[in-house]
């Protein structure tokens, strides 16, 4: 099987520089729709989907190798090297800044810069330190996965279906969107929420951007300053947009950030 | 009904009690997501009032999990799509209990497309809730029980594989000594011997018959089980009729004192495997050896007749049971022997499966004339 159906990959838009997307936990590729298009005349843009999620074959789900981030992180390389990328744009929202961080350290030739959303490299509180949850919380939130999607795979699939209100967003997208096997989502929230890569973001070389939204409970403007604090070569913008989707709540913004820092 | 009631007006819907009292709780969002507006229903079910409610988003009234969810999940769907519905949420009360509710949300855009509100339906779901909470234990303790069957089953094959090699090894390895005994009792009859030791010559020469032929059934029976199957070399040239004659002879000096007759008629070339027939044959007189009446001579018909080899042994004796006849062919039967001539009970099993090899069959009747066993196989011109 390539690459390129295992992780449904879409190359778009023409330029010398690539630009490479990568969603965070929830979702899917869907997730840059609304930002990724604006980079197409200057960029050629890769999107792509982590195996479990939307669009990607889910035959080569192994739970084995998707038990830590670094599963995804070779699926990365494995995209990128495909691709014969190299000094690109990583934009990852998520937990997919973080796989894009480990990307850049494992091989530090595909990404001359990062563009971090919505980052945190723990989300458990540690001592001094502040992710935004306690174990319990995520215990509970692992938990309560299954309660979701009794209701989730068999009743609310069909509901995601019809998109009248907004066709612009087209039909295909809706379909998958935020549609996950149970099994897999729970594993994928295992894996972000239990994962810690605070001592990995010192040694991040790539320019890295950070952009932070106000009131994130996922990832709050404290992880947000803990990641710029940490990684050498980086820059913070905290953006007017609230919440953990600035890349559809406030497409507008997140774009013209990153045209600022490229 | 009586006049009056005709006349008294239907009484409107009071649309201002249907919001505050409706049978489920609703709220209204700003475009920033914070509350606006909620019901009286909503408020009595998680017990805040109203204005206490105005301001917070509806994230503030989940638990940390439904947070976590509504962040990653149903917000991006509700942008992406503009409503999202049956969304299993935790509502947590005023004094900190949860409260399971369905919800569904929609945008309320102006022409322009802008967002004016968000307004969320919200529904009870504790009895459901629990009843998909069974539900995925109950798929839980099902799956762990197949697990669980499935590893014991797996451990059983591996272990019945074990076990038809160590046969397989085991048989293989006793053909040897028996070997050096067969070559053993030749050189004995050389030298100049008393009536009596070629009494015990004779005797253990049988036992030498006897012996390799159950190894060959062992062996063939392990292999069959080990899924190679009964092998054949076929051959239509050389002629059957001198195999079964000998395969005779040997049943008869091995067992003086019995009686077995042979009328054989192969007029046409049968392709086959010569030896593979030679050991049907003897397992067949083995069997009538062991089951018939000693007093009874035993009966072989070997004939051809055109389209098929028909090649039967019969005895005489106690008929076989209805009972024994379901199981005859299965591997280690041995019906009702004596303990004197207890064998292994691989014989009739083997010959039925070298018949089936043959693309042939192997049948049986009884009744208190006879017992006896047909094998019978197509004469077909393989070549062509």
């Amino acid at each position: 099987m390539s690459i390129v159906s295992r992780n449904n990959v879409r190359v778009r838009g023409h330029g010398q520089r690539t630009m490479i997307f990568a969603h965070g936990f929830g979702c899917d590729q869907n997730m840059w729709r609304l930002v990724a298009p604006a980079f197409e005349a200057d960029f050629k843009t890769v999107l792509f989907d982590h195996v479990g999620a939307g669009q990607s074959d889910l035959t080569a789900y192994d739970a084995e190798k998707y038990s830590t981030l670094s599963g995804y992180v070779d699926d990365l390389i494995e995209i990128c090297r495909e691709l014969g990328l190299t000094q690109a744009v990583f934009v990852g929202h998520s937990v997919s800044a973080m796989i894009g961080v480990l990307a850049s350290l494992k091989a530090p030739e595909l990404f001359e810069s990062l563009v971090l959303v919505g980052p945190s490299p723990r989300y458990i509180n540690d001592g001094e330190y502040v992710g935004g949850f306690t174990a319990a919380e995520i215990a509970e939130l692992l938990d309560s996965l299954d309660d979701n999607h009794m209701g989730w795979s068999a009743s609310m699939a069909p509901a995601i279906m019809g998109n009248a209100d907004r066709p612009e967003l087209g039909e295909e997208l809706t379909n998958s969107f935020c549609r996950t096997d149970p099994e897999m989502a729970k594993a994928f929230a295992r894996v972000t929420f239990t994962s810690d890569n605070r001592s990995d973001l010192p040694h991040v070389t790539a320019g890295t951007l950070i952009l932070q939204c106000r009131d994130d409970i996922i990832a709050s403007e404290e992880v947000g300053e803990f990641v710029h604090r940490s990684v050498p070569n980086s820059q913070l913008i905290v953006l007017d947009a609230s919440g953990h989707c600035p890349n559809l709540s406030a497409p507008g913004e997140v774009i013209s950030a990153i045209r600022g820092f490229l | 009904m009586t006049p009056s009631d005709e006349k008294s007006p239907m009484p409107a819907e009071d649309l201002e009690d249907l919001y505050e009292n409706a049978p489920c709780g609703y709220l209204s969002l700003q475009p920033d997501g914070r509350i606006i507006k909620s019901n009286r229903t909503l408020s009595t079910w998680i017990g805040i009032p109203a204005d206490k409610l105005l301001g917070k988003r509806l994230r503030d009234l989940l638990n940390m999990a439904g947070r976590i969810f509504y962040e990653t999940h149903f917000a991006p769907l509700l942008r992406m799509q503009g409503h999202f519905q049956e969304v299993a949420l935790d509502l947590i009360t005023v004094d900190g209990t949860k409260l399971a509710v369905l919800a569904n949300a929609y945008e309320k855009r102006n022409d322009d497309g802008a967002l004016l509100f968000t307004r969320v339906t919200l529904f009870q779901a504790t009895e459901r809730r629990s009843y998909e909470r069974g539900l995925v234990d109950a798929r839980l303790a099902s799956d762990k029980a197949e697990a669980a069957m499935r590893s014991e089953l797996d451990l059983e094959h591996e272990n019945a594989e074990l076990r038809e090699q160590f046969i397989a090894v085991l048989g293989h390895d006793l053909r040897n000594p028996l070997a050096a005994i067969n070559a053993g009792t030749r050189m004995l009859r050389k030298d100049a011997l008393s009536e009596k030791s070629l009494g015990v010559l004779d005797m253990m020469e049988g036992s030498v018959v006897r012996m390799s032929g159950l190894i060959d059934n062992v062996l063939d029976f392990a292999r069959g089980r080990l899924g190679n199957g009964i092998g054949l070399d076929r051959n239509a040239n050389d002629p059957l009729e001198p195999v079964l004659l000998q395969v005779v002879d040997e049943l008869r000096s091995s067992h003086p004192g019995r009686e077995i007759e042979i009328v054989s008629r192969i007029v046409e070339p049968v392709d086959c495997d010569r030896g593979r027939i030679g050991q049907l044959l003897s397992n067949l007189v083995g069997n009538a050896l062991t089951h018939g009446a000693a007093d009874l001579p035993i009966r072989v018909s070997a004939m051809t007749n055109g389209t098929s080899l028909e090649l039967w042994v019969a005895n005489g004796g106690t008929p076989i049971s209805k009972n024994a006849m379901a199981r005859l062919f299965h591997p280690f039967f041995r019906g009702e022997v004596r303990v004197d001539q207890e064998g292994l009970g691989l014989g009739l099993h083997i010959a039925s499966e070298i018949a089936r090899a043959h693309d042939g069959v192997l049948m049986v009747t009884s009744d208190p004339q006879e017992t006896r066993f047909t094998f019978s196989m197509p004469l077909v011109d393989r070549v062509n």
